[in-house]
């Protein structure tokens, strides 16, 4: 039985999956970030 | 309970007003339907498979996606021109709205239904007279839980920008349960099965319409609120 | 939230993410070396660490997703809204995970990439409605009105699986069935170590349910936080 090359696409397929989305979620931090920063400029601007 | 009948029936006399002055949604739907039946025949190729074993998906998905026209058009119709707003604010229960639109859609879908059968029973050959009713029980129990749950996310889609779009990608995975039961429901009876034979089937499709109308009657105060 | 509270919260945070991270080194050895080979499938077999509790997941998921969408609809509480957003959202990701790993465990076993077994259609049907979910919460606008709608469909979806389950099981019972070696012999039939791995496995799946809820939870409140403070120094100029 020689069906490694399966077994090895659904652990990639699995552990791709969580880690783009771990990647996805990233980014929308770091998005979030963003606008906390330009936020906090314009209010220390105008105060 | 009689001021509730009164505000139901002035919603369906409404809608049955409406469609006898302008006449728009009906013949739509039945256009509809003979299109998608014709695009099947086409598709399929009638000498190899049996007709009987078509048929009933055929016939079932000419009604789903005409019925969904009519859905689509019983709430945008009052959103067009304000009248939702109007029927809110009208001092009458939320779920007598909601009762309003399930029978006329009920009843437009129906009337569609009746005018398809016997092309459907000419195009395929089918013998339906002999089975009429408890097909006629079958097709009561599919339309019922079809308006149940199309009632219901019409009234949701109607407020969305892209309504069109949204009401089959909402409505169809859902109607998936019914579809079945309905289809296999129609092959059996067509076959000459008795009722008691699929009462598995009529349980479940049965249960669908009263989860459905259940579940519309607890929520339809929170989608019909502005 | 005070300065206090989010220290807290990330300590809390960081516990879990050592411990998800261990617990899933555990299940990956377990897994990969400390169980043994399965003899009529094969290596093969070893997907089903991933397969089922990827299920269990996103079936857990959308159970979530139905409760804290009842507790909406009569608390009225944004909080509630914000857990069934990112629960549906973990839940469709982690159902998209089964759709794809059960293919690849059928090739070898069945000979085919999708056969209409009952539980891998059930699967599909679930995951579009749960797409459909997240197309309307991406449809219309932030407010009230997108977190009733939600709501509203979060239950009305789960209601439909016990139906599209029985539906689907008597639509392929007339058909032949396909000879499976699928997770009906759970518990029967399973080697301890092989239950075992599994039973980490899923323990593994759970933890981190609960970390990626963590972390799209706070980020959902620090978006609405974000927005109010936007709408606050619009009002104000």
């Amino acid at each position: 039985m020689d069906n490694l090359g399966f077994l090895f696409a659904a652990n990639a397929f699995v552990w791709g999956g969580i880690i783009y989305y771990v990647y996805t979620l990233k980014q929308r931090n770091r998005a979030l970030e963003k606008d906390l920063e330009l936020l906090k400029e314009t209010l220390s601007k105008e105060g | 309970m009689n001021l509730f009948l009164s505000q139901i029936s002035a919603i369906v006399w409404k809608d049955f007003v409406t469609e006898l002055k302008t006449r728009e949604l009906l013949s739509a739907m039945f256009i509809f339907a003979l299109l998608v039946i014709l695009i099947f025949i086409f598709s399929v190729n009638l000498s190899v498979v049996k007709a009987n074993e078509v048929g009933p998906g055929i016939l079932w998905v000419a009604f789903l996606f005409s019925g969904t026209i009519g859905l689509n058009r019983s709430f945008m119709l009052e959103k067009e021109n304000g009248c939702l707003m109007g029927l809110i604010l009208v001092p009458a229960d939320r779920t007598a709205i909601y009762f309003g639109k399930l029978i006329s859609n009920f009843v437009f879908l129906s009337i569609m239904e009746l005018f398809i059968l016997p092309l459907f029973m000419i195009f395929f050959n089918i013998d339906l007279l002999a089975h009429l009713l408890p097909l006629l029980l079958v097709i009561f129990l599919g339309t019922l839980g079809f308006c149940a749950l199309g009632t219901l996310l019409s009234s949701l889609a109607s407020n969305l920008k892209t309504r069109e779009i949204m009401l089959p990608i909402l409505l169809y995975p859902l109607l998936v349960p019914i579809v079945i039961g309905v289809v296999r429901m129609t092959g059996q009876v067509l076959a000459g099965e008795p009722l008691s034979e699929m009462m598995n089937w009529i349980g479940l499709t049965a249960s669908f319409d009263i989860i459905y109308i259940g579940v519309s009657i607890m929520t339809i105060d929170h989608i019909l609120e502005e | 939230m005070s300065s206090d509270e989010i220290e807290e919260n990330e300590e809390e945070g960081n516990i879990l993410v050592w411990l998800t991270g261990l617990v899933f080194l555990a299940a990956m050895i377990a897994i990969f070396i400390y169980v043994p080979t399965e003899k009529t499938e094969g290596v093969v077999q070893r997907i089903m660490y991933f397969h089922i509790p990827c299920a269990w997941l996103s079936f857990f998921a959308f159970f979530v997703v139905f409760i804290c969408s009842i507790l909406f609809l009569w608390k009225k509480d944004r909080e509630w809204d914000i857990y069934s957003h990112a629960s549906a959202e973990i839940g469709v990701i982690f159902c998209s995970l089964v759709l794809i790993t059960g293919p690849i465990w059928a090739k070898p076993i069945w000979g085919a990439w999708w056969v209409w077994d009952a539980r891998l259609t059930s699967t599909l049907i679930l995951w579009l409605i749960y797409v459909s979910y997240l197309m309307l919460r991406a449809q219309s606008d932030a407010g009230s009105m997108r977190a009733r709608y939600a709501a509203v469909l979060g239950i009305v979806g789960f209601l439909d699986i016990p139906l599209i389950h029985f539906s689907v099981l008597w639509w392929r019972a007339f058909h032949p069935q396909p000879k499976v070696i699928t997770s009906e012999g759970i518990g029967k039939g399973m080697d301890p170590t092989m239950l075992a791995t599994l039973g980490i496995s899923l323990c593994a799946f759970t933890l981190l349910y609960f970390l990626l809820m963590g972390v799209r939870v706070r980020q959902e409140k620090l978006k609405d936080e974000i927005d109010r403070l936007k709408r606050e120094k619009i009002y104000s100029s």
